[in-house]
Protein backbone atom coordinates (compact mmCIF):
# COMPACT_ATOMS: atom_id res chain seq x y z
CA UNK A 1 0.00 0.00 0.00
CA UNK A 2 2.84 2.29 0.98
CA UNK A 3 4.59 1.42 -2.28
CA UNK A 4 1.46 2.30 -4.29
CA UNK A 5 1.29 5.67 -2.52
CA UNK A 6 4.95 6.32 -3.40
CA UNK A 7 4.33 5.46 -7.07
CA UNK A 8 1.28 7.73 -7.10
CA UNK A 9 3.30 10.54 -5.54
CA UNK A 10 6.08 10.29 -8.12
CA UNK A 11 3.63 9.98 -11.01
CA UNK A 12 1.76 13.10 -9.84
CA UNK A 13 5.02 14.99 -9.42
CA UNK A 14 6.12 14.05 -12.93
CA UNK A 15 2.75 15.10 -14.32
CA UNK A 16 3.01 18.43 -12.49
CA UNK A 17 6.51 19.04 -13.87
CA UNK A 18 5.24 18.12 -17.35
CA UNK A 19 2.30 20.54 -17.11
CA UNK A 20 4.35 23.40 -15.65
CA UNK A 21 7.28 23.05 -18.03
CA UNK A 22 5.31 22.16 -21.15
CA UNK A 23 5.08 25.64 -22.65
CA UNK A 24 8.80 26.20 -22.29
CA UNK A 25 10.14 22.78 -23.13
CA UNK A 26 7.66 21.06 -25.38
CA UNK A 27 6.18 23.98 -27.26
CA UNK A 28 7.38 23.92 -30.82
CA UNK A 29 7.20 25.53 -34.21
CA UNK A 30 4.33 23.10 -34.91
CA UNK A 31 2.31 24.80 -32.15
CA UNK A 32 3.14 28.17 -33.67
CA UNK A 33 1.99 26.84 -37.04
CA UNK A 34 -1.33 25.79 -35.55
CA UNK A 35 -1.86 29.39 -34.42
CA UNK A 36 -0.86 30.76 -37.82
CA UNK A 37 -3.35 28.40 -39.48
CA UNK A 38 -5.99 29.49 -36.96
CA UNK A 39 -5.46 33.09 -38.09
CA UNK A 40 -5.83 31.93 -41.72
CA UNK A 41 -9.10 30.06 -41.16
CA UNK A 42 -11.58 32.89 -41.84
CA UNK A 43 -9.84 33.69 -45.12
CA UNK A 44 -10.31 30.17 -46.51
CA UNK A 45 -14.06 30.94 -46.58
CA UNK A 46 -13.21 33.94 -48.76
CA UNK A 47 -11.56 31.66 -51.33
CA UNK A 48 -7.91 31.80 -50.24
CA UNK A 49 -5.90 28.61 -50.77
CA UNK A 50 -3.59 28.20 -47.81
CA UNK A 51 -0.27 26.51 -48.64
CA UNK A 52 0.83 23.44 -46.71
CA UNK A 53 4.40 24.68 -46.68
CA UNK A 54 5.39 27.17 -44.03
CA UNK A 55 8.38 28.89 -42.53
CA UNK A 56 9.20 28.70 -38.83
CA UNK A 57 11.83 29.14 -36.18
CA UNK A 58 12.43 31.01 -32.97
CA UNK A 59 13.38 34.60 -32.25
CA UNK A 60 14.29 36.65 -29.20
CA UNK A 61 12.38 39.81 -28.27
CA UNK A 62 13.10 42.58 -30.76
CA UNK A 63 14.59 40.18 -33.31
CA UNK A 64 13.50 40.05 -36.96
CA UNK A 65 13.71 37.49 -39.73
CA UNK A 66 13.32 38.04 -43.45
CA UNK A 67 11.70 35.50 -45.73
CA UNK A 68 11.98 35.83 -49.48
CA UNK A 69 9.03 34.84 -51.60
CA UNK A 70 8.10 34.89 -55.26
CA UNK A 71 4.72 36.60 -55.76
CA UNK A 72 2.72 36.84 -58.96
CA UNK A 73 0.88 39.93 -60.20
CA UNK A 74 -2.79 39.05 -60.59
CA UNK A 75 -2.92 37.00 -57.39
CA UNK A 76 -3.82 38.35 -53.98
CA UNK A 77 -1.87 37.11 -50.93
CA UNK A 78 -2.26 37.05 -47.17
CA UNK A 79 0.61 36.11 -44.86
CA UNK A 80 -0.33 34.97 -41.35
CA UNK A 81 2.14 34.83 -38.48
CA UNK A 82 1.48 32.95 -35.25
CA UNK A 83 3.19 32.03 -32.01
CA UNK A 84 2.08 29.81 -29.16
CA UNK A 85 3.42 32.26 -26.55
CA UNK A 86 0.34 33.90 -25.07
CA UNK A 87 1.67 37.31 -24.11
CA UNK A 88 4.02 37.71 -27.04
CA UNK A 89 3.48 40.46 -29.59
CA UNK A 90 4.45 39.67 -33.17
CA UNK A 91 4.35 41.53 -36.46
CA UNK A 92 4.64 40.76 -40.17
CA UNK A 93 5.23 43.24 -43.01
CA UNK A 94 5.92 42.82 -46.72
CA UNK A 95 8.43 44.77 -48.84
CA UNK A 96 9.21 44.62 -52.54
CA UNK A 97 12.69 43.87 -53.88
CA UNK A 98 13.61 47.58 -53.64
CA UNK A 99 12.75 47.62 -49.95
CA UNK A 100 9.52 49.59 -50.38
CA UNK A 101 6.54 48.67 -48.19
CA UNK A 102 4.27 46.66 -50.49
CA UNK A 103 1.34 45.70 -48.30
CA UNK A 104 -2.29 46.87 -48.22
CA UNK A 105 -3.37 48.96 -45.21
CA UNK A 106 -5.70 46.25 -43.83
CA UNK A 107 -2.94 44.14 -42.25
CA UNK A 108 -3.37 43.57 -38.53
CA UNK A 109 -1.62 42.58 -35.28
CA UNK A 110 -3.55 41.04 -32.43
CA UNK A 111 -1.39 39.68 -29.62
CA UNK A 112 0.26 36.50 -30.78
CA UNK A 113 -1.19 36.75 -34.29
CA UNK A 114 -0.33 39.13 -37.12
CA UNK A 115 -1.23 39.28 -40.80
CA UNK A 116 -0.20 41.19 -43.91
CA UNK A 117 -2.16 41.55 -47.14
CA UNK A 118 -0.44 41.97 -50.52
CA UNK A 119 -1.79 42.61 -53.99
CA UNK A 120 1.48 42.57 -55.98
CA UNK A 121 1.96 45.45 -58.41
CA UNK A 122 4.60 43.39 -60.21
CA UNK A 123 5.66 39.75 -60.44
CA UNK A 124 8.92 39.13 -58.61
CA UNK A 125 10.64 38.61 -55.26
CA UNK A 126 9.21 40.11 -52.10
CA UNK A 127 10.56 40.15 -48.56
CA UNK A 128 8.33 39.20 -45.67
CA UNK A 129 9.72 40.55 -42.41
CA UNK A 130 8.59 38.71 -39.29
CA UNK A 131 9.35 40.12 -35.88
CA UNK A 132 8.83 39.24 -32.24
CA UNK A 133 8.19 42.73 -30.84
CA UNK A 134 8.06 41.54 -27.23
CA UNK A 135 7.70 38.27 -25.39
CA UNK A 136 7.92 36.92 -21.85
CA UNK A 137 10.01 34.00 -23.18
CA UNK A 138 13.70 34.17 -23.99
CA UNK A 139 13.06 32.56 -27.39
CA UNK A 140 9.67 32.64 -29.08
CA UNK A 141 8.62 30.15 -31.70
CA UNK A 142 7.02 31.60 -34.80
CA UNK A 143 5.44 30.19 -37.92
CA UNK A 144 4.40 31.95 -41.09
CA UNK A 145 1.87 30.54 -43.53
CA UNK A 146 0.46 32.13 -46.63
CA UNK A 147 -2.55 31.87 -48.85
CA UNK A 148 -3.47 33.19 -52.27
CA UNK A 149 -6.48 33.58 -54.52
CA UNK B 1 -21.27 73.07 -25.88
CA UNK B 2 -18.81 71.50 -28.27
CA UNK B 3 -19.55 72.53 -31.86
CA UNK B 4 -20.45 69.66 -34.22
CA UNK B 5 -17.29 69.96 -36.40
CA UNK B 6 -15.05 69.84 -33.32
CA UNK B 7 -17.01 66.87 -32.06
CA UNK B 8 -16.53 65.18 -35.41
CA UNK B 9 -12.78 65.90 -35.46
CA UNK B 10 -12.45 64.56 -31.92
CA UNK B 11 -14.31 61.36 -32.84
CA UNK B 12 -12.23 60.84 -35.97
CA UNK B 13 -9.07 61.39 -33.91
CA UNK B 14 -10.15 58.84 -31.31
CA UNK B 15 -11.09 56.32 -34.02
CA UNK B 16 -7.73 56.77 -35.75
CA UNK B 17 -5.98 56.32 -32.43
CA UNK B 18 -7.91 53.13 -31.73
CA UNK B 19 -7.17 51.83 -35.21
CA UNK B 20 -3.49 52.50 -34.68
CA UNK B 21 -3.55 50.67 -31.34
CA UNK B 22 -5.23 47.67 -32.98
CA UNK B 23 -2.77 47.65 -35.86
CA UNK B 24 0.31 48.18 -33.71
CA UNK B 25 3.28 50.34 -34.61
CA UNK B 26 3.45 51.57 -38.20
CA UNK B 27 5.91 49.67 -40.39
CA UNK B 28 8.64 51.78 -42.00
CA UNK B 29 7.79 52.74 -45.58
CA UNK B 30 11.22 51.66 -46.78
CA UNK B 31 13.92 49.30 -45.51
CA UNK B 32 17.44 48.47 -46.63
CA UNK B 33 17.14 45.01 -48.17
CA UNK B 34 20.92 44.56 -48.30
CA UNK B 35 21.08 44.66 -44.50
CA UNK B 36 18.80 41.62 -44.36
CA UNK B 37 21.03 39.37 -46.42
CA UNK B 38 22.30 37.37 -43.46
CA UNK B 39 18.86 36.61 -42.08
CA UNK B 40 16.98 35.71 -45.24
CA UNK B 41 15.30 32.31 -45.22
CA UNK B 42 15.02 30.06 -48.25
CA UNK B 43 12.14 30.63 -50.62
CA UNK B 44 9.07 28.42 -50.55
CA UNK B 45 8.75 27.33 -54.17
CA UNK B 46 5.33 28.39 -55.50
CA UNK B 47 2.96 25.65 -56.54
CA UNK B 48 2.11 25.47 -60.26
CA UNK B 49 -1.50 26.42 -59.50
CA UNK B 50 -0.32 29.67 -57.97
CA UNK B 51 1.00 30.63 -61.41
CA UNK B 52 -1.97 29.08 -63.21
CA UNK B 53 -4.34 31.13 -61.03
CA UNK B 54 -2.63 34.36 -62.08
CA UNK B 55 -2.66 33.18 -65.71
CA UNK B 56 -6.38 32.43 -65.57
CA UNK B 57 -7.11 36.02 -64.58
CA UNK B 58 -5.54 37.24 -67.82
CA UNK B 59 -8.04 35.40 -70.00
CA UNK B 60 -9.57 32.03 -70.74
CA UNK B 61 -7.03 29.25 -71.00
CA UNK B 62 -7.81 25.96 -72.72
CA UNK B 63 -6.35 23.77 -69.99
CA UNK B 64 -7.58 20.57 -71.64
CA UNK B 65 -4.91 20.84 -74.34
CA UNK B 66 -2.21 20.73 -71.63
CA UNK B 67 -3.58 17.70 -69.72
CA UNK B 68 -1.24 14.72 -69.65
CA UNK B 69 -1.94 11.56 -67.74
CA UNK B 70 0.01 8.85 -69.57
CA UNK B 71 1.87 6.44 -67.30
CA UNK B 72 5.36 7.00 -68.72
CA UNK B 73 8.42 4.91 -67.95
CA UNK B 74 9.61 3.66 -64.58
CA UNK B 75 13.01 4.78 -63.38
CA UNK B 76 15.30 3.21 -60.83
CA UNK B 77 17.48 6.27 -60.13
CA UNK B 78 15.96 8.18 -57.21
CA UNK B 79 16.83 11.67 -58.54
CA UNK B 80 15.01 10.86 -61.77
CA UNK B 81 11.98 9.58 -59.85
CA UNK B 82 11.99 12.78 -57.75
CA UNK B 83 12.04 15.02 -60.84
CA UNK B 84 9.29 12.97 -62.47
CA UNK B 85 7.21 13.04 -59.28
CA UNK B 86 7.32 16.85 -59.23
CA UNK B 87 6.30 16.91 -62.89
CA UNK B 88 3.41 14.52 -62.33
CA UNK B 89 2.11 16.54 -59.35
CA UNK B 90 2.18 19.62 -61.62
CA UNK B 91 0.22 17.58 -64.18
CA UNK B 92 -2.31 16.98 -61.42
CA UNK B 93 -2.79 20.74 -61.00
CA UNK B 94 -3.22 21.10 -64.77
CA UNK B 95 -5.86 18.34 -64.80
CA UNK B 96 -7.66 20.17 -61.97
CA UNK B 97 -7.63 23.40 -64.00
CA UNK B 98 -9.13 21.39 -66.89
CA UNK B 99 -11.61 19.73 -64.47
CA UNK B 100 -10.67 16.35 -65.97
CA UNK B 101 -11.66 13.80 -63.31
CA UNK B 102 -10.30 10.75 -65.15
CA UNK B 103 -6.88 12.35 -65.66
CA UNK B 104 -6.77 13.43 -62.00
CA UNK B 105 -7.51 9.87 -60.86
CA UNK B 106 -4.81 8.40 -63.10
CA UNK B 107 -2.36 11.02 -61.87
CA UNK B 108 -3.27 10.17 -58.26
CA UNK B 109 -2.31 6.52 -58.91
CA UNK B 110 0.87 7.55 -60.69
CA UNK B 111 1.92 9.82 -57.81
CA UNK B 112 1.45 6.95 -55.39
CA UNK B 113 3.52 4.56 -57.54
CA UNK B 114 6.35 7.09 -57.87
CA UNK B 115 6.27 7.90 -54.16
CA UNK B 116 6.59 4.18 -53.42
CA UNK B 117 9.51 4.00 -55.86
CA UNK B 118 11.30 6.65 -53.88
CA UNK B 119 10.49 5.07 -50.50
CA UNK B 120 7.86 7.53 -49.22
CA UNK B 121 4.73 5.69 -50.34
CA UNK B 122 3.29 5.34 -46.82
CA UNK B 123 2.97 9.07 -46.29
CA UNK B 124 1.27 9.52 -49.66
CA UNK B 125 -1.32 6.72 -49.61
CA UNK B 126 -4.02 8.70 -47.73
CA UNK B 127 -3.52 11.73 -49.99
CA UNK B 128 -3.66 9.66 -53.20
CA UNK B 129 -6.90 8.10 -51.93
CA UNK B 130 -8.30 11.53 -51.08
CA UNK B 131 -7.36 12.87 -54.53
CA UNK B 132 -9.19 10.02 -56.26
CA UNK B 133 -12.28 10.37 -54.02
CA UNK B 134 -12.41 14.15 -54.48
CA UNK B 135 -12.00 13.78 -58.26
CA UNK B 136 -14.95 11.35 -58.28
CA UNK B 137 -17.02 14.01 -56.53
CA UNK B 138 -15.56 16.70 -58.80
CA UNK B 139 -14.56 18.62 -55.67
CA UNK B 140 -11.73 20.50 -57.38
CA UNK B 141 -10.86 22.66 -54.39
CA UNK B 142 -10.29 19.53 -52.33
CA UNK B 143 -8.20 17.93 -55.10
CA UNK B 144 -6.01 21.06 -55.21
CA UNK B 145 -5.57 20.96 -51.45
CA UNK B 146 -4.67 17.26 -51.50
CA UNK B 147 -2.14 17.77 -54.32
CA UNK B 148 -0.49 20.47 -52.19
CA UNK B 149 -0.55 18.12 -49.18
CA UNK B 150 0.91 15.34 -51.33
CA UNK B 151 3.87 17.45 -52.37
CA UNK B 152 4.36 18.72 -48.84
CA UNK B 153 4.15 15.19 -47.33
CA UNK B 154 6.56 13.75 -49.91
CA UNK B 155 9.06 16.48 -49.14
CA UNK B 156 8.60 16.24 -45.39
CA UNK B 157 9.12 12.46 -45.54
CA UNK B 158 12.26 12.97 -47.62
CA UNK B 159 13.59 15.66 -45.28
CA UNK B 160 13.03 13.38 -42.30
CA UNK B 161 15.40 10.81 -43.80
CA UNK B 162 17.82 13.58 -44.84
CA UNK B 163 16.93 13.32 -48.52
CA UNK B 164 16.53 17.12 -48.80
CA UNK B 165 18.18 17.11 -52.21
CA UNK B 166 15.57 14.76 -53.63
CA UNK B 167 12.92 16.95 -52.06
CA UNK B 168 14.37 19.93 -53.94
CA UNK B 169 14.26 17.93 -57.18
CA UNK B 170 10.53 17.35 -56.65
CA UNK B 171 10.06 21.13 -56.46
CA UNK B 172 12.27 21.63 -59.51
CA UNK B 173 10.34 19.07 -61.57
CA UNK B 174 7.08 20.84 -60.72
CA UNK B 175 8.50 24.26 -61.48
CA UNK B 176 9.83 23.17 -64.87
CA UNK B 177 6.50 21.64 -65.90
CA UNK B 178 4.63 24.70 -64.63
CA UNK B 179 6.96 27.00 -66.58
CA UNK B 180 6.56 24.89 -69.72
CA UNK B 181 2.77 25.24 -69.57
CA UNK B 182 2.93 28.93 -68.61
CA UNK B 183 5.15 29.75 -71.60
CA UNK B 184 3.06 27.59 -73.90
CA UNK B 185 -0.10 29.52 -72.96
CA UNK B 186 1.59 32.96 -73.16
CA UNK B 187 3.27 32.04 -76.46
CA UNK B 188 -0.14 31.28 -78.00
CA UNK B 189 -1.82 34.46 -76.71
CA UNK B 190 0.96 36.87 -75.92
CA UNK B 191 0.45 39.64 -73.38
CA UNK B 192 3.01 41.64 -71.42
CA UNK B 193 1.25 40.72 -68.16
CA UNK B 194 1.35 37.04 -69.06
CA UNK B 195 5.06 37.22 -69.91
CA UNK B 196 5.71 39.07 -66.65
CA UNK B 197 4.68 35.93 -64.75
CA UNK B 198 8.01 34.51 -65.92
CA UNK B 199 9.90 37.14 -63.94
CA UNK B 200 11.28 34.72 -61.33
CA UNK B 201 15.05 35.29 -61.32
CA UNK B 202 15.53 34.61 -57.58
CA UNK B 203 13.68 31.34 -57.82
CA UNK B 204 15.85 30.33 -60.75
CA UNK B 205 19.00 31.26 -58.80
CA UNK B 206 17.68 29.21 -55.89
CA UNK B 207 17.40 26.12 -58.12
CA UNK B 208 20.83 26.77 -59.65
CA UNK B 209 22.43 26.91 -56.19
CA UNK B 210 20.66 23.74 -55.11
CA UNK B 211 21.73 21.84 -58.25
CA UNK B 212 25.34 22.93 -57.77
CA UNK B 213 25.24 21.26 -54.35
CA UNK B 214 24.27 17.89 -55.87
CA UNK B 215 27.51 16.63 -57.47
CA UNK B 216 26.62 13.09 -56.39
CA UNK B 217 23.65 13.09 -58.79
CA UNK B 218 25.81 12.62 -61.84
CA UNK B 219 23.01 12.09 -64.36
CA UNK B 220 22.71 13.50 -67.88
CA UNK B 221 19.28 15.04 -67.13
CA UNK B 222 20.65 16.93 -64.11
CA UNK B 223 23.50 18.36 -66.21
CA UNK B 224 21.04 19.22 -68.96
CA UNK B 225 18.85 21.13 -66.50
CA UNK B 226 21.87 22.96 -65.08
CA UNK B 227 22.93 24.10 -68.54
CA UNK B 228 19.38 25.05 -69.48
CA UNK B 229 18.92 27.24 -66.39
CA UNK B 230 21.99 29.21 -67.45
CA UNK B 231 20.27 29.78 -70.80
CA UNK B 232 16.96 30.77 -69.21
CA UNK B 233 18.38 33.23 -66.64
CA UNK B 234 19.08 36.20 -68.99
CA UNK B 235 15.71 35.70 -70.70
CA UNK B 236 13.71 36.24 -67.50
CA UNK B 237 16.06 38.39 -65.42
CA UNK B 238 15.19 41.63 -67.18
CA UNK B 239 14.69 44.03 -64.27
CA UNK B 240 11.95 46.56 -65.00
CA UNK B 241 11.86 45.79 -68.73
CA UNK B 242 9.16 43.66 -70.42
CA UNK B 243 9.87 40.06 -71.37
CA UNK B 244 9.42 39.95 -75.19
CA UNK B 245 7.53 37.22 -77.13
CA UNK B 246 10.80 35.83 -78.46
CA UNK B 247 12.09 35.16 -74.93
CA UNK B 248 8.83 33.45 -73.97
CA UNK B 249 9.21 31.18 -77.00
CA UNK B 250 12.83 30.39 -76.13
CA UNK B 251 11.94 29.51 -72.52
CA UNK B 252 9.12 27.34 -73.83
CA UNK B 253 11.50 25.50 -76.19
CA UNK B 254 13.97 24.92 -73.37
CA UNK B 255 11.45 23.75 -70.78
CA UNK B 256 9.66 21.52 -73.33
CA UNK B 257 13.01 19.87 -74.12
CA UNK B 258 13.75 19.40 -70.40
CA UNK B 259 10.29 18.03 -69.70
CA UNK B 260 10.74 15.51 -72.50
CA UNK B 261 14.03 14.48 -70.91
CA UNK B 262 12.39 14.08 -67.50
CA UNK B 263 9.46 11.94 -68.63
CA UNK B 264 11.28 9.69 -71.11
CA UNK B 265 14.00 7.12 -70.66
CA UNK B 266 17.50 8.08 -71.89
Amino acid sequence: MKRLAQVMFWASSLLLVFVVLRPAVLASVDDAQSFALQAAEPYVKQGFQVREDYWGGDLGSGEKKAVRQQLFKGNEYWFWLGTEVDRAKVSVHVYDSDGKLAEEPDGWEKGHFAAAHVVPKATGSYFIIVSVEKSPEERTHWALVYGFR
Amino acid sequence: MIPFTRHLKLSVGILCGLALCANGAQAPQRINIKQLSTTVEDVVVPLPNEIFGALNKLGTVNWKEHVRSDKGPNFTERPRIALLLGTVIADGFIAVQAEDAEAVKEIGQRVLALAKGIGVGNSITPHAKAIIEAADKRNWEHVRQELDRTQSSVQQAMNEVHDEKLSQLVSLGGWLRGTEVLTSVVKEHFSADGAELLHQPDLLSYFQTRLQAMPEFNLPIIHEIQDALVEVKPLIDVGDRHIPPDSVKKVNDITTRLDHGIVTRD
